[in-house]
This record gives structure tokens, sequence and C-alpha cells, in this order.
């Protein structure tokens, strides 16, 4: 077998830079973005064809008078909340940077983010009442339960994610205003949630 | 940077630091790049055992339809074959089965997670990949989609019988498809496969972009690092797309949306417009690696300069880029506006461009060498010569007029193999007898190797040439039987000499796995640069060790240098300073 010697100029595993891993980061955020942008794509493909672009006449969304209407207001309130804890979260990033632990701020961008898919949740049950499913209201519903499930997914990932970084530091303060790149690469993934939300937000809601 | 010499005591440190490792951490969770290139090899070889076998099957029943299959038949499950023959909703199966498991189960991860995962560290001189755990993480979640895929024989219904495309809304209907259950698991093992593929390639572009070794420019990389680092790119803005299809189709079958099914207001255009979408850029994914291979055992044997570095360069981005802008000439033939294909059409033949600077650059590079036929030599030739059949047959298909008589005939098939085959799978054999040395430490045998590779180039052109005439001849792809056609019972001969070919092409994969085999057992000790090649894995021990380099290295010029006039070796590595009267062809 080899006879290779290693020095310490060339460690195997030493751990990526910080700005290795934002790097990282970057580049999987740009995947995700393709994901979301497949998913729009399609859903507009299929309005469009179903029902004329918007300048069209008979171009009204949802197709079918029977269909309920997206309960606007109450998702306001919740982009509204979901916006807040990408704020708190770069309170607490702020913080940590200035040698605080930042953990206040952090536990109210969880209770944010969990707000956030607790109301979705309720929004699902209540549409689903009205009659709006997977299976029901055709690709209305298709591409809203689909475009917001997976939306949907990545927020309580993030949640989770969040957590995680919170009981890290609570028990061990590992971050430091130096060093803290799972911190910093969860934030730019919450951040990246909340604008895919706020484009979801307005082509699903408002368009 | 810290300078040593052979009885330092970082030697002594070292030797601590290299643990003897279990075989759980040696062999299954290593976060070693090199380990787990090997690891995407041998998985990888398996896949392709498996996938030759259903083309086989295949190639079994076009020549004799209906007839049964001897010894293995019996074992076959009932949805594919009853008492040892196949059944026309078996075919479908095997096509199906055979075109995923090649294109995601071989194909993409020998080139990318095989070679890219080996040679990308090493080739830039870093000591691994940027994100280790996320590369052995790549590594299981591509085995857990394997599994998925190779469990979809075993579900109620069979395996997906949707082709490797899966056209909505036969994929999308179960009561079209009869498989709910097997199209399920080909969307999920998809979709699994897809994060593998996004992890490795987010892994891939972070190493290249900030872990090369000092002195190592973006234009001193050598072209295979360019050619992964462009199929990284790719995949990482192509697969998702994909990934969304699958999902969607997984809720048309499972929480009955209806995405792709015209009942309830959904588009199956809108499936292969996703689909291909992806699929145009995965065809670039799985060509520009094997591309990038290529060059780098074309000039070593030529012992020239490659020709055109930075022409190379551009070339692949070019083909990245417009491999974005082509998807819709896979739909001529699925009912597209006229003015659409024509500006398909148009950006199609554009690639014609960039492919053909590539092989222009590749003639150049041989002409005049003192050329070697090692094996790697010939298999590299190989890919230059039959990349250019299926190139030019693609010309054909990117012409609306033509493509709308030949998009469903064998012609298409031939051209896909011509490209995947000839292309890829020759710049993987060739690869495979270039890095062997490197990657275990034993030269493979050379005359074994020229027989197999000899025999393969016969095979392969017995096989697919043909293919090109039943094509033209009339004969669809995707029929089971075609003796129930008048018009295609005068061609039966040719589909015979196909599948003797094909089969040829089995036993010869024997002699290649033989080769293996008896290499690592009885060959010879690999030296660290048994080619006089000029990239940095070759200035590391055969196989390198835990952390490829002893000292970190310093690049001081591009990775192409052979027979520099003024120099008594006809290469300078890319660590070795070149003397001031020295003719660099690079900076």
């Amino acid at each position: 077998m080899s006879t290779a010697v290693l020095t310490h100029d060339a460690p195997a595993h030493r751990g990526a830079s910080p700005a290795t891993c934002k790097f990282g980061m970057i580049i999987f955020l740009i995947s995700e973005g393709m994901l979301f942008a497949g998913l729009i794509a399609g859903y507009f493909v299929l309005r469009w064809t179903a029902n004329g672009f918007p300048w069209q006449p008979g171009s009204a969304w949802p197709p079918d008078a029977s269909l309920p209407h997206l309960p606007v207001l109450l998702t306001s309130i919740n982009t509204v909340f979901l916006v807040s804890s990408s704020i708190t979260f770069h309170i607490s990033e702020s913080a940590v940077q200035k040698g605080r632990s930042g953990l206040g701020w952090l536990a109210l961008t969880i209770l944010l983010g969990a707000t956030f898919v607790v109301i979705q949740g309720f929004e699902w049950v209540h549409l689903h009442h009205e009659g709006l499913w997977f299976d029901k209201g055709g690709i209305y519903g298709s591409s809203f339960f689909v475009i917001t499930g997976f939306h949907g997914m990545h927020v309580a990932i993030g949640v989770l994610l969040i957590t995680w970084c919170f009981l890290r530091q609570s028990a061990t303060r590992c971050f430091t205003p130096q060093h803290h790149p799972a911190l910093a690469n969860v934030a730019l993934y919450w951040h990246f949630v909340d604008v895919v939300w706020i484009i979801l937000f307005t082509l699903l809601y408002w368009v | 940077m810290i300078s040593t010499t052979a009885d330092s005591p970082l030697v002594e440190q070292s030797a601590h630091s290299h643990v003897q490792e279990g075989f759980f951490r040696k062999y299954l969770w290593t976060f070693d790049h090199k380990m787990i290139g090997l690891q995407y090899f041998w998985t990888a070889l398996f896949f392709l055992f498996v996938g030759g076998a259903l083309a086989l099957a295949v190639r079994w029943q076009l020549a004799m339809p209906g007839t049964e299959i001897p010894v293995i038949g019996r074992f076959l499950p009932q949805t594919i074959a009853v008492d040892g023959a196949i059944v026309p909703g078996g075919y479908n199966m095997l096509v199906t089965m055979h075109a995923t498991i090649m294109v995601f189960f071989v194909v993409m991860p020998i080139l990318i997670g095989a070679f890219g995962n080996y040679l990308i560290p090493l080739q830039i001189g870093a000591g691994d990949m940027a994100f280790p755990l996320l590369n052995e993480l790549s590594y299981w979640l591509y085995v857990v989609s394997g599994f998925v895929i190779l469990g979809a024989f075993f579900a109620p219904g069979g395996a997906p019988g949707t082709g490797w495309t899966a056209y909505a809304p036969l994929s999308a209907v179960a009561a079209y498809n009869g498989t709910r259950v097997g199209q399920s698991m080909w969307g999920i093992a998809i979709f699994i496969n897809g994060l593998s593929s996004i992890a490795g390639a987010t892994n891939y572009i972070t190493t290249i972009v900030n872990l090369r070794a000092p002195g190592m420019k973006m234009f001193r990389m050598p072209l295979t690092v360019w050619s992964l680092f462009v199929t990284a790119i790719l995949l990482v803005l192509a697969v998702p797309v994909l990934s969304a299809a699958a999902a969607m189709l997984f809720a048309d079958l499972n929480l009955g949306t209806s995405f792709f099914k015209p009942a309830g207001g959904g588009q199956p255009l809108l499936w292969q417009h996703l689909f291909w979408f992806f699929g145009h850029p995965e065809v670039y994914i799985m060509i520009l690696p094997a591309m990038g291979l290529a060059s780098e055992i074309i000039p070593v044997f030529s012992r020239k300069p490659i020709f055109g570095y930075k022409a190379m360069v551009y070339a692949m981005m070019a083909i990245g880029v417009l491999g974005f802008m082509v998807w819709g000439h896979h739909m001529f033939v699925s009912g597209m506006n006229l003015t659409l294909s024509a500006a398909f059409s148009v950006s199609t033949m554009v690639i014609a461009v960039p492919s053909a600077i590539k092989t222009f650059n590749w003639l150049g590079t041989v002409w005049r060498g003192s050329i070697e036929f090692k094996t790697p030599m010939c298999f590299a030739l190989a890919f230059v010569s039959m990349f250019v059949i299926g190139g030019l047959s693609g010309i054909f298909m990117a012409s609306t007029p033509v493509d709308l008589f030949v998009h469903h005939t064998y012609f298409i098939v031939a051209h896909i193999h011509y490209v995947l085959f000839g292309g890829s799978i020759f710049a993987i054999f060739g690869a495979v007898y270039f890095w062997f040395p490197k990657m275990f430490g034993k030269m493979l045998n050379e005359p074994l190797g020229k027989l197999h590779f000899l025999l393969t180039f016969v095979f392969f052109n017995m096989t697919f040439f043909p293919m090109h005439n039943l094509g033209l001849g009339g004969m669809m792809r995707r029929i089971a039987d075609p003796t129930v056609y008048e018009h295609l019972r005068q061609l039966q001969p040719l589909n015979q000499v196909c599948t003797i070919g094909a089969m040829g092409l089995g036993f010869t994969t024997f002699i290649f796995i033989w080769n293996i085999i008896y290499s690592l057992r009885n060959g010879p000790a690999a030296p660290a640069n048994p080619w006089h090649a000029n990239t940095l894995e070759w200035t590391v021990p055969s196989p390198p060790g835990h952390g490829n380099f002893p000292h970190t290295p310093t690049v001081y010029h591009g990775a192409y240098e052979y027979s520099v006039p003024g120099l008594e070796e006809d290469y300078l590595p890319q660590n070795v300073p070149a003397p001031d009267h020295a003719r660099l062809e690079s900076h």
C-alpha cells in the first residue's frame, strides 16, 4: 500500500472554512430555486392553457365560481409572521457576531416559524372543508396543495434546523463571533425560504 | 507552509493519525473521496451488469419474439415473462428499466460519482472534497434510490413500463399503465437519485472553486475538472426540475392531483416540457465528463499538448448554456407549433458548432503526435469516432422535417446508443484502463485490454449500426414484436444481427471483469506515473494515501505540457517549474 505521509499543511478532513460553507449553501439554494421554478412554471402553464392569459377575458381564477377562494387576509398575517421571523433571525445572528448568545431572538424565530406552519396547516384543513383538496378542484387544488406543501415542508425543516442551532447554542455556546458557520448557513436557508414564500404568496394568492 | 524531510517528527505524527480503520469505517462509511469514488465505481458496475442483462432480454425478444429465454426465462417475474417467454407488457418494463438504470444508475454514477469524486481533489491538488460527509451521504442516497428502482420489479403490477421518459398520461393514470406502485417507485427513485446528484454537484462546484492548490488557476485546470465543473452546474440547475416533475407525477398517481391528467384540466404536454427541460441538459451531463476524460487520455498518448485548450473550455461552456435552450427538439412529434419547432431546430444545430470544435481539437491533438496505441488511447479514439457518428445522426433529428419521419423509429435508438454507449461508455472504459493503476495500484493486463477493446468495438457497431437501417426501413421503436407487422418481416434478419452483436457485447464485458479481477490479484504493481502524464494525481503514489498529497503542491503551468521544446523529458508535471528556456503552451 501507499507510503504517503501526511503533513499538517494538507489535513484530509479539516472542516471547510465558513466562506466555503456559505458558497456551498448558495449553490444548494440555487438548486432549490430551480425546484420551485419548476413547480411555479408548471402551475402557470396549466393555468394559462386552461383559462387564458391574465389579460384575456375569462381568465378569472379560480376557474369555477363554486370553488373556494384562498383566505388572503389570514395568509397575509401569516406572511407577516414569516417575514418577521427572518428579521428576528438576522438580529440573533448580529447578536452572536457581537459576542452575545442570541438565544432569545432565536427562540422568537422558532416561535414565529412554528406559528407559520400551524396557521398554514389550519388553512389546509379549512380549504379541505370548503371542498378544495389535492384531488378536488382540478389543477387549482392540485397546484395549490403541492406547491404550498413543498414550501411548508421547507419551513418545517427550517424550524427543526433553527431548533438544532438553538439547542447547540444553549448547551455549549458553540457560536462565537468569529466562527458560527452552521448558524449563518441556516440563516441563509431561512431567508431563502422566506423569499420563496413572498413569491409564492404573490403568485398563488394575488395574481 | 511547513517543509518536512523524511525523518522529521511529522512522519511520526502522521503514523498516529493514519489509524487502522475497521471494515465499516474504511469501506462503507468513509469520508475519503477516493474510497467514495470506488464505492460509486463498484456499485455502478453492478448496475451496469443489471442494465446489460435487461438489454439482452430486450434483444432476445426482438430477434426471437415470443420464444422462451433459455435457463433464466423461468426465473423472471410473471409480469415480465410467462413460461419463460416475454409478454408485451413485460417487454415495456424491460425497456423502461434498462434505460432508467443505464442513465441514472450507471453512466451518471460512474462518470460523475466515481471519476468525479476520485479525480477532482487529486487533479486540483486538494486533500479531499469540501464537504466529505455530504459526499458520503450523496453515495448512500444513490444506493437507496437503487434499492427503490430494483424494488419496482417486485411491486404489485410489476415494474414501470412507460419508458424512461415516462410520458403522461400513460404514466400519470394508474388505470392506463396498470403499475401504480411500480411507477410511483420510479418517481421516488428519481427523486432520491436527484437529491444525490444535487448533493454531489454542490460539493464539486464548491471544491473546484475554493480548494484549488496554490497556482492552480482556473485556466490551468485539467479539462476533466473543467468538464465536471460545467456538468455540476448543469446538474444543479436541471435536476431539481425533474425532481419537481417526479413529485407531481407521484402526486397524480397517489394523491389524486391532475397535473398531467386531461380529465382534471391537466396537461400531458407539461410533463414533456418539464422532463426535457431536464432531459436535454442531462444528455450533456452524460457526455461532457466523457469528453473531459477523453481530453485527458488523448494528449498523454499523443505526447502533444491538447490542441486549443481554451477553445475546449469555451466549447464546453457553450454546450452547457445551449443545452438549456434546445429541449423542444425532443417534442417535434408532440404536435408542437411549427414556428417554435424551427427555433428549436436552429438552436439545436448551433450546438454542432462547439461539438465540432471539440472533435477537431482532438484530431488536432492526435495529428502528427507520437501516438501510442495503449488500451485507454484505443477507447478514447473510438470515443471520438463513435461520438461523431452519433453527433451526425443527431443533426437528422434536429431538423424538424426529418425528425417527423425518424423520431419514432430505431434510427433514434441507434443515435442515442452511439452517443451514450459509443460516446460515454467508451470513454468510461478508456478512463478505467487509464486510471485503474492510480486507483488500485495495479496495472491492468494490456493484451486482455486490447482484446476487450477490439471485441467491444466490433460488437458495438454490429449491434447498433444496423439500427439506422432498421429505423429508415420503418421499424418503430418500443414495439414488443416486429414480426406482427407485414412490412417489418423482411427486416427481421437485421434484428437478429443486432441481437448477436448485443450478446457478443455482453460476453465481452466478462473479459473486462476478468481483467479487473486478474489484475487486482496478479497485475504488476503500478508506479506513481505509469503513463508519464502531467496532472497532479500522477505525482503521488498509486494508490494515493489518505489526504492525497504529502505537501500541498504548487502549480506552475497548465496540464498539457508534452514534448516541450528544450526539455529533456517529453512531459512536465504541473508541480514542476519549467526552466526559463522552455517554450510552454500555457501560462
